[in-house]
């Protein structure tokens, strides 16, 4: 992350002249339209894979535009840590430039590193872009729109997005169609202050509302019994208890536990007594690398509260949602059923 | 996830109003659908209005039949008493489905309403109709073996994930909805929609229209859900086929089968319904009325094997229903369910 951003360039204003790795320099480029791709230097395959869906999505588009004509664009590729990158604004961002024979900058888009690029986007650009055809179908080289010549690239631009940028903020904001609402900045979060109910303990915290539980667990909180496995609801190692019931905190948002009755990993034991399942489980041995753990014992009190006594295939079933890498499933299951018994 | 503001519903009209003005706006109830998206960036609401709080947590007798309140949640439904004796099919769909933690969580507001598991759904670097309108649907020449037979157009072939709604299709629930412009009554095999050319919408509600509670009518019959999933436990059903048999001494009087995991909603087989009518249960009756209900099926390049497997669940659970073959487990458990055994058993 760069320390300062520089602010981009708006849209309509003439390029600075700056050099680019082959010693050309962007005024002698003038007369032809210009694709300028910022993008780390670093090979990611992800980009590759995508760029084939992104050719497909243009062909999709409009076939009939597309032609060899548009092979007489230049495109550059440029490291976002260079020189160019500094002087137009884009320095350690993925970012597209798109300027007209004019050297006029006509449009462009910056992401953020790591975020994924947004097809919607690509096809707002393009309807952004297309220019009002006349009656016999070709684009007007109006003083207003874009050049047949203008917009050709500006599809090849959009086929740039697949290698090079990773959607979110277009810097500046493509028009809205009905379709494909404008892509905004990320608006600032506020935080709300919230008083969380944890192990009997009362707790008063400022968080975004986009914080789930689990972060606000083991972040804010520093209550790191509780693991983050797979962050989606697929693998159990964040289970807590809600109102006494088994929940997951990775997709229970911190401001949702307002009012609940929130038990971690942390409050099971009363002192230096271990829960019966705790017991149990060191017991049996019932685990290896203990990274499932915390979310197996949390699952498993919340089962037995009952004092039903289950069958294996009972508690296998009950258990399904905590996954255990290291398949410490047979003890999991033999801790389980003593429990339930004792 | 990207930023919204949160708000906890105070009460359904405050809740109806407030999502209703605001354009991006969203319920949440338990999260699990809605959050997990919103993880991906999928979604990006831009506000969530918390309907958690609501109180619409009770199951009550509702004119001779059950009215499960939308913030009821699924391992409550599962587990009730008159749910599993009057509707063992909801019990069963409910508990086959995903894990204690997660229908602990859900609700009967937000099950019906989770979003599709199409892969390219999920995934925001992927074209997508559904997601983002009029950038195509990577499924359709991609990887498309868990997507629909029925029902589904050049624009979208997603199926709908959830359990619960296939046996509340077979078993004509009603649904309870409070809008922008008032009440009213969806029966539930109307709440979701094809896609069409509208993938974006899942069903005929409109923004802002709240579930306050799902209706199960009187019924006197037998019922009951059948899965198949690629493991043995919390996994979506890549077929699944909820059936409401109801008697007159030997003869059907009616049947009702949903089946799930086919189509863009629970997919009611009229025909064969309407085969089945009337006749005394055979093995023989039973396979005509497979044959007739998949007779307009259309497989993709990946998924044809869900004609011969839904065809083998629909007669399974027609002959487990009708009581010519013993159910797997229990009536109204996950054990009854699900095709090929639970738990490693
Ligand atoms: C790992 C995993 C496995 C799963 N496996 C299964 C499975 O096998 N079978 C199955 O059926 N499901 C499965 N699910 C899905 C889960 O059952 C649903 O996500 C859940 O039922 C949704 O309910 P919720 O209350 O959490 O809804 P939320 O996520 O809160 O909301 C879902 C949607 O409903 C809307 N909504 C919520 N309440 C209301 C209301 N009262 N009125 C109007 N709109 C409302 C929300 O705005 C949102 O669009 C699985 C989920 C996960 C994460
Ligand atoms: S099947 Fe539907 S949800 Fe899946 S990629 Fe196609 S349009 Fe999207
Ligand atoms: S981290 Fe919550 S279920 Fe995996
Ligand atoms: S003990 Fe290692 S994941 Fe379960």
């Amino acid at each position: 992350m760069p320390d300062e951003l520089q602010p981009l360039l708006p849209t309509g204003a003439t390029v600075p002249n700056c050099e680019l790795p082959d010693g050309t320099r962007l005024h002698e480029l003038r007369g032809q339209p210009v694709v300028l791709a910022f993008a780390s230097i670093d090979w990611n395959p992800a980009q590759v894979y995508q760029s084939e869906i992104f050719t497909r999505l243009l062909q999709e588009f409009d076939a009939g535009i597309s032609s060899l004509e548009a092979r007489t664009t230049t495109w550059h590729s440029l490291d976002w840590h260079s020189e160019a990158a500094t002087q137009l604004g884009v320095t350690g961002q993925r970012a597209l430039l798109l300027l007209d024979e004019q050297g006029v900058l006509r449009w462009q888009t910056t992401v953020t590193p790591g975020q994924e690029i947004r097809p919607g986007q690509v096809l707002a650009a393009l309807e952004a872009l297309r220019p009002p055809m006349s009656v016999t179908g070709e684009a007007p080289a109006a003083a207003g729109g874009v050049s047949r010549r203008t917009f050709l690239t500006a599809t090849l631009a959009a086929s740039a997005l697949l290698l090079l940028v990773g959607a979110s903020t277009a810097a500046e904001p493509v028009a809205a169609t009905k379709n494909h609402p404008p892509m905004l900045p990320t608006p600032p979060a506020d935080t709300v202050p919230i008083t969380l109910t944890i192990n009997g303990k009362t707790h008063r915290l400022e968080v975004e509302p986009r914080v789930a539980l689990l972060d606000a667990l083991r972040e804010n909180l520093h209550l790191t019994g509780t693991k983050k496995g797979c962050d989606h609801g697929q693998c159990g190692a964040c289970t807590v208890h809600l109102d006494g019931q088994s929940a997951l905190s990775c997709l229970t948002l911190a401001v949702m536990g307002e009012g609940r009755q929130i038990t971690t990993i942390e409050g099971l034991a009363q002192g230096d007594d271990l829960h019966p399942v705790q017991a149990a489980f060191v017991k049996h041995d019932a685990f290896q690398c203990g990274y499932c753990t915390p979310g197996q014992i949390m699952a498993a009190a919340a089962l037995v509260q009952d004092k039903q006594k289950r069958s294996a295939a009972e508690i296998r079933e009950a258990m399904s949602g905590n996954l255990c890498r290291c398949a410490a499933y047979p003890n999991i299951i033999a801790a389980i059923q003593e429990t339930q018994t004792a | 996830m990207y930023p919204f503001q949160y708000q906890r519903a105070t009460t359904p009209e405050q809740a109806v109003a407030a999502v209703a003005k605001v354009s991006g706006a969203a319920f949440v109830a338990g999260g699990t659908s809605q959050l997990d998206l919103m993880k991906e960036d999928v979604l990006r609401p831009s506000l969530l209005v918390d309907v958690s709080p609501l109180p619409l947590k009770t199951i009550s007798a509702f004119e001779g039949g059950l009215r499960l309140g939308a913030g009821v949640s699924n391992t409550a439904a599962a587990i009730h008493p008159e749910v599993q004796a009057r509707y063992p099919a909801v019990s069963e769909a409910l508990l086959a489905g995903a894990s204690t933690q997660i229908r602990n969580m859900a609700s009967m507001g937000g099950n019906p309403l989770q979003r599709t598991r199409c892969p390219y759904f999920r995934d925001p670097a992927q074209p997508c109709n559904k997601r983002e309108p009029g950038t195509g649907c990577a499924a359709l020449k991609g990887l498309n073996r868990v997507h629909a037979i029925f029902g589904a157009s050049t624009a979208c072939v997603a199926t709908h994930p959830s359990d619960l709604a296939v046996a509340l299709a077979a078993l004509d629930a009603q649904v309870q909805v409070t809008g922008p412009g008032g009440t009213r009554t969806i029966a539930f095999p109307d709440l979701h929609r094809l896609p069409g050319d509208t993938p974006q919408q899942d069903t005929t509600l409109v923004p802002g229209e709240l579930i306050t509670s799902i209706d199960l009518p009187s019924f006197t019959g037998r019922s009951h859900y059948l899965k198949v999933r690629e493991r043995a436990s919390y996994a979506f059903a890549l077929v699944s086929c909820a059936v409401a048999l109801e008697m007159d001494g030997k003869k059907i009087r009616r049947a009702r089968v949903a089946l799930g995991g086919v189509a863009h909603k629970p997919w009611r087989v009229p025909a064969a319904e309407a085969l089945l009518a009337g006749k005394k249960p055979s093995e023989k009756l039973f396979r005509a009325a497979t044959e007739v209900a998949f007779a307009d099926a259309k497989p993709l390049e990946h998924n044809a094997y869900k004609l011969t497997m839904g065809r083998n669940l629909m007669l399974r659970a027609l002959l487990e229903t009708s009581g010519l073959q013993p159910l797997q487990g229990p009536a109204g458990t996950a054990f009854a369910a699900s095709v090929g055994g639970v738990g490693g058993e």
